[in-house]
């Protein structure tokens, strides 16, 4: 909210007298945020006030004129095209070297010839407009309307110099949402109770407002108060220039003094207001009641709306006259021949108007007040105000009496507090006293009866209901600073990560030595996604859940595959010309359970990776990084399967496999993810020019087995092993698996190691087969081997291999 | 028989330092020692000798193969050395030349702050809860005391999947699911995704990260609230970091409070051309906190005259911004390479 400073120091002496920077912080820490500070001259220098002595044509230019300009202590001349100059006007003036409002800067320099040594402003020059100066030319420059002392900085004459602060208020707070609110808190913070100005109206018109309107509410849970009171007599005219000046510091824009008033009033206390036409009353009777549904109602910009059932009128007998709350009507707006005007000052329920003006797509000043919730004990106070300033500015005789419906006058209510139990929240030792006395300078009384004490809270004070938030405006005035912190705090129990948080870190850290960076992405993303993944139309990763207000539709389903996120980095890092990405994230999959979405979905816990390298890498890199990770969660390479699957569509189908963990001795593999080439069509779309690869696996369920696994170290070998090594011509087509799975089943106790150290294909192996050369190592944990001992294995070993794969000793066949 | 050692060992000795390489002097080596050699020929006569007189030649043969015997194998010693040290000279590299890197990878840099702040509350004896993103209105807005009407609701720009059923805008709602599971006392930390309705520019991004603290118990005050975030502070900023500690609001917590910092790019002290960082206030809003509301702690089953707590919760994006001078938040999302490894 926008505070002009002068406003403020008019209401609260303490402010008057301290200076800036002080008054924003204490303020500050009192909970009222100073959110920035505008200096509305601020960009201006070098402008001062000028006489034009004389005005000449210029010889060699139709549209120019010469002048010569008193700047008191000098004369200088300034070529001008302007046309509203007479010798003798007062003018401001831009030096050499003077800085103009949006950035403009003044240089001497010749104009067709001639000297021109600054430059005389119009007000837009100056930063303000025609609405705050409305005595400015439309095409000209701006006259002084009296005499000014020559050379003088123009800012303060044309009130330029006023700070205006934008406060950050609260939403539980819009009884701040006024100049008298955040004068209450400023005058709070310097130990005063602030002291609102006293009213008093001399209600020249005769008659009585209750006579000559009647007020009925429909809906009293949507309309707790409403208040008319009359003006008779109506000048309509311009405010004079303060109350302009004031209006356009808080960024309202000047109209009529009928519409400044409310506006005003609105600044002042914080209560909307509005001004009818009398004579479009019907009746003189106000009705406030729901719309009936499908109600045209043209509203004062001229807009036809369409009212539903829910929504709040201000009507007469035949009409709608006003939205409640949103805006008037325009068969009841005040126009220069009105000769009485009805002004409103009224409540509303907050909730209600801020859904009226969502439907209606209509916020303006009022309803984005009376959405907070504005206290009904307002409304009187507030309209008597503008009555007081009609009679000030002498645009009306206010008529006596108010017409008004206020079916349950609201009362202040009491909240029982213990001051001990304040203290020990707070953690201050803070006396009763001085509670009552901190709580007297906000308007909340003490009370103290059969030994309870009480806080008896103003109506404007909803935010107010139990102890705590008594708690917060003693902590409040006696000040967070002042709170001793007390850092040792008696520990319960010892923290730290679940076993599953503590797998995640196992997992980072071994991502992170793997050479992977970790990466985030969006959870959620376009559903194009699952094309460009080249998901089949009936996949059922394509049912994801899809979000109502979405930004976009880039952003507007749950991923139900992670491999997006990384896929776009990938193509990023790509495009930016770096020679390799090597990403990873742990991340989430959203599964529903059925959609729409009646329950909680699946999140499913996920490790995502993906590279590329324009160095080369290839299948078994990302393979051995993921054993290596698998390895470090206690996986070793008898529990963990890779078969080949083509049934991923985003994946190469002759180069991805499935990954299966088993229990131990290789039993009842279960799947947990899958790794491999990304296929090269989705690599193209997305635009990603180098072979990439990927891997997806899941963390819930690796984490079941990884859980599982106890570490026991085994003692060292103490024999040493004996080794034999074996190349093997083999059918293309059989596996290594299949091979060491051949091996292993008639190594005997003594087989310790398989190791596959070539594959060769070629010249020297006859057309389809490969030559497959295996290390195998044995050992005893008891004896050291001799060549006869293993024996026996390697023949069983061979038999085995030739039997089942047809796989025969190289050189031997 | 009458040998004159002293003039043998002067020959030895010259033929010693004669021998420019390891075969020359297996040469003398073979020489002296071999089958047919010089002091091998000596010792073969012995046998021919007279009792006392084999023992005094033996002696001085012996004592002059031991010197021999010696004196090669410090020469052969002295030519390894050299012939390594000349070897080892030719193999001198340029040490400047570009190293192989071996890549490491890197945190992402807003884990990393989540993990240090996550560690310092471990430290302090909280657990780490989670919660899920997609969060019932129930967790995410009511069980916090914010009703469908509250005016706060609009100012969170929340995203829907149905009426009832958000993405979560906060890691408040772990608040309440750890105390409907948990009994006091209470001390937990809960780091994780948040997301909003807010356009993705220079300074929003719509998915960000929270740490969410809560701590219930008998007789906590905001005095521990206010040191344990000034801690947290300290912790991340610095030991000369100035805290603030400022009435707020929100509907959760009450008194509730919110932290600022010094501002790290002025450091305070306000340029007069201003700071853009802190807006000139000198002050950088970092997160917010409170007494965890009385109303919060019924609707999780916990009485509000028995326990009290406290709450906070700390935007990380932006503290890493501050801490390592991001400027634009978008990056966090890219994942370019220079950046993450950066």
């Amino acid at each position: 909210m926008l505070v002009p400073m002068s406003w403020l120091r008019d209401c609260v002496d303490a402010v008057k007298s301290e200076n800036l920077p002080a008054f924003m912080d204490r303020i500050t820490q009192t909970g009222t945020k100073v959110e920035g500070l505008t200096l509305p001259g601020e960009e201006i220098t070098g402008v001062v006030t000028g006489r034009v002595l004389s005005v000449e044509k210029h010889p060699d230019a139709d549209k120019l004129l010469i002048t010569k300009i008193d700047i008191g202590e000098k004369t200088i001349q300034i070529i001008t095209g302007a046309t509203n100059l007479t010798v003798g006007a007062y003018v401001p003036v831009a030096l050499d070297g003077a800085k103009l409002a949006e950035g403009k800067r003044i240089k001497k320099g010749k104009l067709r010839g001639l000297d021109s040594e600054g430059m005389l402003c119009d007000i837009g020059e100056l930063g303000r407009t025609r609405y705050d100066y409305p005595e400015a030319p439309e095409n000209g420059i701006y006259i002084f309307q009296e005499p000014q002392p020559l050379g003088a900085d123009v800012r303060p004459l044309l009130q330029l110099t006023d700070e205006v602060i934008d406060f950050e208020i609260m939403s539980n707070r819009p009884d701040c949402n006024s100049i008298i609110g955040v004068a209450r808190e400023a005058a709070a913070a310097y130990g005063q109770t602030f002291t609102p100005p006293e009213i008093s109206l001399k209600e020249t018109a005769g008659g009585d407002a209750a006579e000559m309107i009647s007020v009925e509410i429909k809906n009293p849970a949507l309309c707790p108060r409403y208040i008319a009171r009359v003006v008779k007599n109506v000048k309509v005219g311009p405010s004079p220039l303060w109350l302009r000046h004031r209006l356009t510091a808080c960024g309202l824009r000047p109209i009529n003094n009928i519409v400044d008033i409310t506006n005003y009033v609105m600044l002042e206390y914080g209560q909307p207001m509005h001004a009818f036409d009398i004579d479009n009353i019907a009746e003189g009777r106000i009705i406030v009641r729901n719309a009936a549904a499908g109600e045209k109602f043209t509203t004062l910009d001229g807009v036809e709306r369409t009212l539903d059932e829910t929504m709040l009128v201000i009507a007469d007998p035949q009409k709608a006259v006003a939205a409640a709350g949103v805006m008037g009507g325009e068969n009841s707006m005040v126009t220069g021949n009105a000769s009485a005007v009805l002004f409103e000052s009224a409540t509303f329920n907050g909730p209600n108007i801020r859904f009226t003006s969502r439907k209606l797509g209509l916020r303006t000043d009022a309803s984005a007040r009376y959405e907070k919730g504005l206290d009904p004990n307002l409304a009187l106070d507030a309209v008597n105000r503008a009555m007081q300033l009609i009679e000030e500015l002498e645009c009306g005789e206010v008529v006596p009496g108010i017409a008004e419906a206020y079916p349950e006058p609201r009362l202040p209510f009491k909240v029982g507090y213990n001051p001990a139990s304040v203290s020990a929240l707070i953690g201050a030792d803070i006396s009763a006293g001085e509670m009552v006395n901190i709580l007297s300078r906000i308007g909340i009384e003490t009370e103290n009866e059969g030994g309870e004490t009480r806080a008896v809270v103003p109506t404007r004070r909803r935010d107010i209901s139990r102890e705590a938030d008594i708690a917060e405006e003693v902590a409040r005035f006696y000040g967070y600073g002042n709170i001793p912190s007390r850092e040792t705090q008696t520990v319960a129990a010892p923290g730290g990560r679940s076993e599953k948080q503590r797998f995640a870190d196992k997992i980072h850290s071994a991502m992170v030595a793997l050479g992977y960076c970790e990466a985030l992405t969006y959870p959620f993303e376009s559903p194009k996604v699952f094309d460009r993944l080249a998901l089949a139309q009936d996949d059922p990763l394509r049912n994801a859940i899809r979000i109502q207000n979405p930004l976009g539709e880039d952003f507007s389903v749950m991923r139900t595959v992670t491999l997006n996120g990384l896929l776009e980095s990938l193509a990023l890092n790509f495009n930016r010309k770096n020679e390799y990405a090597r990403l990873y994230e742990l991340a989430y999959a959203y599964i529903p359970k059925s959609l729409p979405l009646t329950e909680l979905p699946e999140e499913r816990f996920t490790l995502t990776f993906a590279e590329y390298d324009k160095k080369g890498t290839d299948f078994f890199d990302i393979k051995g990084g993921l054993e290596e990770l698998l390895w470090a969660l206690g996986l070793d390479g008898s529990r963990v399967k890779f078969e080949a699957s083509a049934r991923y569509p985003y994946m190469h189908p002759g180069r991805a496999a499935d990954i299966f963990i088993c229990e131990k001795g290789g039993r009842n593999p279960k799947l947990v993810g899958y790794a491999g080439e990304i296929h090269p069509a989705v690599c193209h779309n997305y635009q990603l020019g180098e072979r990439a690869y990927a891997g997806v696996l899941d963390l819930e369920c690796l984490f079941t087995f990884s859980a599982g696994v106890k570490r026991v170290f085994k003692p060292l070998p103490k024999f040493p092993s004996i080794q034999r090594d074996i190349a093997l011509r083999v059918k293309t087509e059989i596996t290594a698996a299949q091979v060491e799975a051949a091996i292993k089943e008639k190594g005997s106790q003594l087989l310790a190691g398989i190791k596959l150290f070539d594959v060769y294909q070629g010249v020297q192996v006859e057309e389809g087969y490969k030559s497959m050369a295996y290390s195998l190592s044995f050992r005893s944990p008891d004896r050291t081997l001799t060549e006869a001992d293993i024996d026996k294995p390697m023949k069983n070993i061979l038999e085995n291999l030739s039997k089942k794969l047809d796989a025969a000793l190289r050189g031997l066949q | 028989m009458e040998i004159n050692f002293e003039t043998l060992r002067g020959d030895v000795e010259r033929a010693l330092a004669e021998a420019m390489d390891i075969p020359s002097l297996e040469a003398l080596r073979v020489r002296m020692l071999g089958k047919k050699g010089e002091i091998t020929q000596l010792l073969k006569t012995l046998g021919t000798l007279a009792p006392d007189e084999r023992r005094v030649f033996g002696q001085k043969v012996n004592d002059f193969r031991r010197v021999f015997e010696q004196g090669i194998t410090e020469a052969r010693e002295f030519l390894q050395f050299k012939q390594q040290s000349q070897a080892i000279e030719k193999e001198t590299i340029d040490v400047t030349l570009p190293g192989r890197r071996r890549a490491i990878g890197r945190r992402h840099p807003i884990a990393s702050v989540q993990d240090k702040l996550t560690d310092l509350f471990i430290g302090l004896g909280f657990t780490v809860a989670e919660g899920p993103h997609i969060e019932s209105e129930y967790y995410n807005f009511e069980a916090l005391n914010t009703p469908a009407d509250h005016p706060s609701r609009d100012e969170q720009d929340t995203l829907y999947i149905t009426d009832r059923i958000v993405l979560r805008t906060q890691t408040s709602p772990v608040q309440v699911r750890t105390m409907e599971s948990m009994k006091p006392p209470i001390r937990i930390v809960a780091p994780g995704k948040v997301f909003r309705a807010d356009e993705i520019d220079a300074t929003h991004t719509p998915v960000f990260h929270q740490i969410e603290g809560l701590v219930i118990d008998k007789g906590i005050t905001l005095g521990d609230l206010k040191g344990i975030q000034e801690l947290a502070a300290r912790h991340l900023f610095g030991e000369n970091t100035k805290i603030r500690f400022r009435p707020s609001y929100f509907p959760f917590t009450e008194p509730s409070a919110e932290v600022d910092v010094t501002c790290h790019a002025c450091g305070g002290n306000v340029p007069p051309e201003g700071c853009r960082v802190c807006k000139d206030s000198g002050w950088v809003e970092l997160w917010g906190c409170g007494m965890v509301h009385p109303r919060v702690l019924e609707m999780s089953g916990i009485d509000p005259k028995v326990y009290s707590g406290y709450a906070f919760g700390m935007g990380i994006d932006r503290i890493t911004s501050s801490l390592f001078g991001i400027t634009d938040p978008r990056n966090y999302f890219e994942n370019d390479m220079n950046f993450l490894a950066n």
